[in-house]
């Protein structure tokens, strides 16, 4: 099972040309790599044989591939436990969603809102999946981090549960999409603490690493959105890649890599080389005009 | 049930993201965060016109990199614009505003809160401000994400207004 996917350029009706590549890795200290990703174009198309119609037009964006689903989970409870939690998250995310839904052709209120509801459905399915799997005799067991985009260009949906990451690139400014869902979160909202250095010791630091809503645990996830541009790049992370790797040097490589594939390996690569304490996982995706 | 699309609009850190987090959770965040992109959440109520599922959509604020995309507002049933009462430039800005709304959207049901109502003594807008948009029928209140006071009301009564379009 390769670790990456180029998925190339999308349908002819698509006015950019998407590049989406991901890759992972184990790090150097883990003996597992409990992240899993996953890219996906979603198909639902029409195409015309014969017809008496002048105009096709109406027709062009029923002919080709219409969404691209990715996904990111950060498995936790050591070992391989928590990669076959953020395993089954991502499949049973993946088999819902090819399952059950309908691409959005328009920003029609209504159906936006039935199809972001599918995407919520999907994390709370899995959810449910992950508890009634692995969930040990007291109740409790592996949970998972899950950051998802759904893209129907130009927007992208974003439903997001922990603390792994989700950004986008624009004009060299990099921008966090997501917000950890971390019990130090939750003090910087309470004001008990106030935001130090990344990296500085104490409680403050260590309550990082305590999730307050994860899949397999309890969920509470986020729900939002962009509107992309031709020019723009989107990534999707683990927290293996940010622990080591600053908002500056993040933006630096994706401002310059000539490819979805170039981007994610240059991500993986420099936190290897700072130490990569955690497994990391980079997808990135790039959206040119075609 | 019936579901209404209701978006944020203002100059950044007007307090848009707290006044829906005080609507929806009964929490203020004493840390602020930017919003990028949008933001969704939904809440239930029950106004005079039945019940009403309210799709609140939290757009970024308006700064000198990003404008406010008329994109998001597409289906919207209602518009609740934030001014910052301390910054009189986010009262400013809401002219900008109103009109690119009103391209956007035409005319749709909208309310103007005055926010930040816990620091009146720092306020750099002043009871004419207020008068003065009254005065062009629009419906204007105070408010304080922090301490909950004319939030719920803000919300509820803009539900209501939506409940009577066909919008959204």
């Amino acid at each position: 099972m390769p670790d990456s996917q180029n998925l190339g350029a999308a349908g002819s009706e698509t006015p950019v040309r998407i590049d989406v590549f991901g890759a992972t890795h184990c790090g150097k200290v883990r003996p597992v790599n409990e992240d899993q990703f996953f890219i996906a174009s979603l198909h639902k198309s029409m195409r015309v044989h014969q017809t008496s119609l002048d105009d096709l037009g109406a027709f062009a964006r029923l002919s080709g591939s219409t969404a691209y689903l990715l996904v990111v989970a950060d498995g936790l409870g050591g070992h391989r436990d928590g990669q076959l939690a953020s395993g089954t998250a991502v499949t049973t995310i993946a088999a819902h969603l090819g399952e059950t839904i309908g691409c959005c052709y328009s920003f029609d209120v209504d159906e936006e809102h039935a199809f972001l509801s599918q995407l919520e459905d999907a994390v709370a399915r899995a959810h449910r999946q992950v508890l009634q799997r692995h969930a040990g005799d007291g109740g409790r067991g592996p949970a998972t981090t899950l950051t998802m985009v759904a893209l129907m260009w130009p927007r992208a949906y974003v439903v997001h549960v922990g603390d792994s990451r989700a950004y986008y690139l624009r004009g060299g400014r990099l921008r966090q999409l997501t917000r950890d869902q971390t019990a130090y979160e939750q003090l910087l909202d309470a004001g008990v603490v106030q935001e130090g250095p990344p990296g500085s010791p104490g409680i403050e630091d260590r309550m990082k690493n305590v999730l307050t809503s994860a899949i397999g645990f309890e969920i509470t996830p986020s729900i939002g959105l962009v509107d992309l541009e031709p020019g723009d790049v989107l990534l999707l992370c683990t927290d293996g890649l940010v622990k080591h790797v600053p908002d500056a040097d993040i933006a630096g490589i994706l401002g310059e890599c000539g490819s979805a594939e170039d981007g994610s390996r240059r991500l993986v690569d420099v936190t290897l080389e700072r130490g990569a304490r955690d497994n990391v996982t980079a997808i990135v995706g790039r959206f040119a005009a075609s | 049930m019936t579901q209404k699309k209701i978006c944020m609009v203002g100059a950044f850190a007007t307090g848009k993201t707290s006044l829906v987090q005080q609507f929806v959770s009964s929490k203020f965040s004493e840390k602020y965060h930017s919003t990028v992109g949008v933001k969704i959440d939904r809440k239930e109520v029950d106004v005079a016109g039945g019940q009403v599922k309210l799709l609140l959509w939290d757009l970024a604020g308006q700064d000198k990199f990003q404008s406010v995309q008329g994109s998001y507002l597409t289906g919207s049933s209602g518009i609740f614009f934030v001014v910052d009462g301390t910054r009189r430039e986010t009262l400013t800005e809401l002219a900008g505003l109103l009109a690119m709304v009103q391209d956007t959207l035409g005319a749709v049901p909208a309310v103007i809160a005055f926010n930040k109502a816990d620091l009146v003594d720092q306020w750099q807008v002043g009871d004419g401000d207020v008068a003065a948009l009254r005065g062009e029928g629009r419906h204007i209140l105070k408010s304080s994400a922090k301490t909950g006071a004319g939030v719920d009301n803000a919300f509820l009564w803009l539900a209501s207004q939506a409940l009577k379009t066909d919008r959204g």
